[in-house]
């Protein structure tokens, strides 16, 4: 949820924003920068932000934040990610900048949010039937949404049925299953998860 | 941390509550002490989780208490669930996401029965149809609110590139013929002075006056009265289409009829009544100009493209005040006086045509003769 900043009303939103993006980049606390990119994550809930989000490179800073050593940094970006990418602007920025592999990274986290956060991203970014990049239904993806989908974990196995149901065309997802039971696919489930269903095998290619 | 969550109504990580900051700059404290942490939509939930209900037999008034943020589609009681000694967790579905928010918003921390309530989202509970009816309405809530946004934001940066692009509209304007063009071209010119009513009035309203003093101007006297009328009844059509308008932005469109000039004037009028006054005044001189000069082509052009409304009638001469606000106010009136004068004179005449006949008839059986019949 958003917070309520005690701001003076001259600085205004903008400036409010920018206060903290100038924060981020120059503190070297740790818990100011996650407090700060939680700040902006959950800014970037609210569409009436976009316009300053965008005009402050706040996505980029979003996605360079993805490859923080730090994982709660790591989860509050993608978090601020997905509340922002199904704006189509804000889509494009990310899909242009070659957001697409450093969101695809996050499905191997080990933080369960920044895995469901990551898994909704994708969603958002892809378009229903043709039209999305090829790299969001790529095999891997698809194999690894596939092992989400028999989870344990409720919110995992949900949103990965519905990233199979409805963006992944029902050949891709055959064949996916056939390359399953193959090759070692290196994309573990989080850490949160209860190993219910037998580990994959390391085996070598056919 | 691994959690026991797996079983529906275990333990997850985002049911603790988590320690509240107490480190943060000034600049950016809130106004409630608050945790650091991220709402994606996936964490929220038309799921509530309640903890900390003192276990005192209050479900009913604990339901109504939460009742009071949107309606509750079902709620029970979470045995299983970990629970503090005296307390118990319940659980409560909302029948939509936003009910759920404010509740939660509302409720959590707050005192009930003498505990505290935890209020939390447990998104784990919804079946794949409503995580998916979730996603979907969130994703159709922010292009919805950035549509709206994008067309009040077209419509101002509109009137800045408008006013910026003035110049070249003059330019456009001294190269354009025909009548209506330069109905446009005054219709724009005078849309914000030329009216004494207030500025609720839909723009295409005021155009649709403006084209019909500007038809005034070009000897279309009676024609500007019933144009009146007949513009006064395109007004809804023109609202309809007003939203659309600002953003095509095609004062230049050729659509000659009188609603086409309607149209093409609302857009641009949105930047006229931005302009300074000196400018406006100097831009309907020029104006004035072009029109006199295209006047002489009227009976030509304008039967070629113009939706003739009414019959030529003499132009009526009409004195110059040497001032444009007055000028068109006396056109107003005068245009009003001449639509009154016309009602009665129809209305008149029929009842004269009746009265004769009437009398005609009369006299006819009685004294044949006397009206020279």
């Amino acid at each position: 949820m958003a917070q309520k900043p005690k701001v003076d009303p001259h600085v205004g939103r903008l400036g409010y924003l920018q206060a903290l993006v100038t924060e981020f980049q120059e503190t070297e606390s740790q818990d100011a920068k996650e407090q700060v990119l939680a700040n902006l994550a959950n800014f970037a809930y609210d569409p009436s932000n976009y316009p300053y989000l965008r005009q402050l490179q706040v996505l980029d800073l979003f996605l360079d934040s993805l490859s923080e050593e730090n994982e709660t940094l790591v989860e509050f970006a993608i978090g601020g990610l997905c509340n922002l990418c199904p704006d189509r602007a804000n889509k494009e920025h990310i899909l242009q900048t070659g957001g697409i592999p450093l969101i695809i990274n996050c499905l191997s986290s080990p933080n369960e949010e920044t895995v469901l956060s990551a898994v909704t991203t994708i969603m958002y970014l892809s378009s229903p039937g043709s039209g999305s990049p090829p790299e969001l239904t790529a095999m891997p993806v698809v194999q690894c949404m596939l092992r989400f989908s028999l989870s344990a974990n409720t919110r995992l196995r949900n949103l990965a049925q519905i990233f199979l149901e409805d963006f992944c065309s029902p050949s891709q997802v055959a064949e996916a299953r056939t390359w399953q039971a193959h090759s070692a696919l290196g994309i573990p489930l989080p850490r949160t998860e209860a190993p219910q269903q037998p580990r994959p095998r390391e085996t070598s290619q056919p | 941390m691994a959690s026991s969550g797996s079983e529906l109504g275990g333990v997850f990580d985002h049911h603790v509550q988590r320690a509240v900051c107490d480190t943060r700059a000034k600049y950016r404290e809130g106004r409630r002490p608050r945790a650091v942490r991220v709402y994606t939509i996936n964490l929220e939930s038309q799921y509530l989780l309640i903890q900390g209900v003192p276990a005192v037999g209050a479900m009913k008034e604990l339901v109504e208490r939460f009742a009071l943020y949107g309606a509750i589609e079902q709620y029970n009681p979470l045995d299983e669930y970990p629970a503090e000694d005296f307390t118990e967790v319940y659980l409560i579905k909302f029948m939509n996401l936003q009910s759920a928010r404010t509740a939660k918003r509302k409720m959590d921390e707050q005192s009930f029965f003498g505990g505290l309530l935890h209020v939390c989202y447990a998104p784990e509970f919804e079946t794949v149809e409503e995580t998916r009816k979730k996603l979907q309405e969130r994703k159709a809530y922010i292009s919805r609110t950035t549509k709206n946004k994008d067309h009040y934001m077209t419509k101002k940066k509109l009137v800045t590139e408008l006013k910026d692009k003035k110049d070249f509209r003059q330019d456009f304007h001294s190269r354009t013929s025909g009548p209506c063009a330069a109905t446009l071209n005054t219709s724009t010119g005078n849309s914000d002075l030329c009216l004494p009513y207030s500025c609720e009035l839909p723009l295409c309203y005021f155009s649709s006056k403006c084209a019909c003093s500007s038809g005034e101007h070009m000897g279309w006297a009676s024609d500007s009265s019933r144009g009146g009328r007949n513009c006064a009844g395109t007004v809804e059509h023109c609202m309809h289409n007003d939203s659309s308008q600002k953003i095509q932005m095609k004062p230049f469109k050729n659509s000659l009829a009188c609603p086409g000039a309607q149209k093409a004037t609302t857009s641009s009028e949105a930047v006229d009544r931005f302009m300074p006054r000196t400018t406006q005044l100097q831009e309907r001189k020029r104006r004035r100009e072009d029109d006199r000069k295209v006047g002489t082509f009227l009976g030509t052009s304008t039967s070629s493209n113009e939706v003739m409304i009414g019959p030529l009638l003499p132009h009526i001469p009409k004195v110059d005040m040497h001032d444009d606000s007055l000028n068109t106010t006396a056109n107003l009136i005068r245009n009003k006086l001449q639509e009154v004068r016309s009602f009665l004179e129809t209305v008149l005449r029929g009842a004269w045509v009746a009265q004769w006949v009437k009398a005609s008839a009369f006299s006819s059986s009685h004294r044949p003769g006397v009206l020279g019949l």
